[in-house]
């Protein structure tokens, strides 16, 4: 990458009218399921993956980050001994 | 937005249930300190469609950038420095006069987070999920972007091995622009294939 872009990278995310997290609790619920992922099955994104869609589709019209939420919850008895330090 | 996370006011039934979930898996180490601050705030500020603006204005200034990109995804946006979680398996489909392409998930929310960032609220929302694939002409038209009935339109469904993401033709009036210029174009919803330039 050699060319600098004049445009702010702070600025883009918000360029088409979204936030990333409308609330706090959003944000928290996403990491924690990003925390999830890396440290109890070492990047592997399928077991939680599988977990949202059953969310989603368990209640279709529920908000998206709470789908998330319950995903998360449903994966909590399933986690493996923490695979990293 | 930060303070709120202390913000005195009682907290709602879903954010009582986050709370829990980080107390429980904070407390089996799960949790790094200052994981889910640094997380989020990359999220919002760091990770975003710029990304994938930079890589479609390589690709209409550069040739032989745009065979690679079009050949393995994954390794020529890397070329950028984008990748990590949700990028692992990129597949870039270019649009043309004669083929439109949008993408989809049909199951959940998968999307390509290291070149756009985090999903738009519609495209998570079933009536996009459902459409997208059953009538995509329509839903498209409905979406601002009305397609000649001589275009085809391919309707991509990410997947858990796959992320797509839509290299949007140039503008005729892009011709002779310097990269950064051209990345100024792009929008998210153009990469997503709902938008046309």
């Amino acid at each position: 990458m050699t060319t600098p872009l004049s445009l702010s990278g702070l600025d883009l995310p918000r360029r088409n009218g979204e936030l990333a997290f409308d609330a706090p609790w959003q944000g928290t619920v996403f990491a924690l399921a990003a925390a999830v992922i890396e440290h109890a099955f070492g990047g592997d994104r399928e077991p939680f993956r599988q977990q949202l869609i059953k969310a989603i589709a368990a209640e279709p019209d529920r908000p998206y980050w709470e789908s998330w939420t319950a995903a998360l919850e449903a994966l909590v008895p399933a986690l493996p001994e923490r695979s990293t330090p | 937005m930060s303070n709120s996370r202390h913000h005195p006011a009682p907290m709602s039934p879903v954010e009582q249930r986050v709370a829990a979930l980080e107390a429980l898996l904070t407390e089996r180490g799960l949790v790094p300190e200052g994981f889910i601050e640094q997380i989020t705030r990359r999220y919002e500020s760091e990770i975003g469609p710029m990304n994938g603006a930079k890589v479609v204005a390589r690709a209409w200034a550069d040739p032989e950038y745009k065979m690679r990109l079009l050949a393995d995804g994954t390794a020529a946006i890397a070329e950028l420095g984008f990748g990590g979680p949700e990028g692992d398996h990129m597949v870039v489909v270019e649009n043309t006069a004669a083929t439109h392409n949008v993408i989809v998930c049909t199951l959940c929310s998968c999307y390509p987070w290291p070149v756009l960032g985090l999903p738009p609220a519609w495209y998570k929302d079933p009536p996009y999920r459902a459409r997208m694939v059953r009538e995509p002409r329509a839903l498209l038209a409905e979406m601002g972007c009305p397609l000649p009935e001589e275009a085809e339109i391919r309707v991509w469904d990410s997947s858990a091995e796959v992320r797509y993401l839509v290299l949007p033709q140039r503008p005729p009036a892009a011709e002779g622009m310097a990269e950064a210029e051209l990345a100024a174009l792009v929008t998210r919803d153009s990469m997503i294939g709902v938008a046309r330039l």
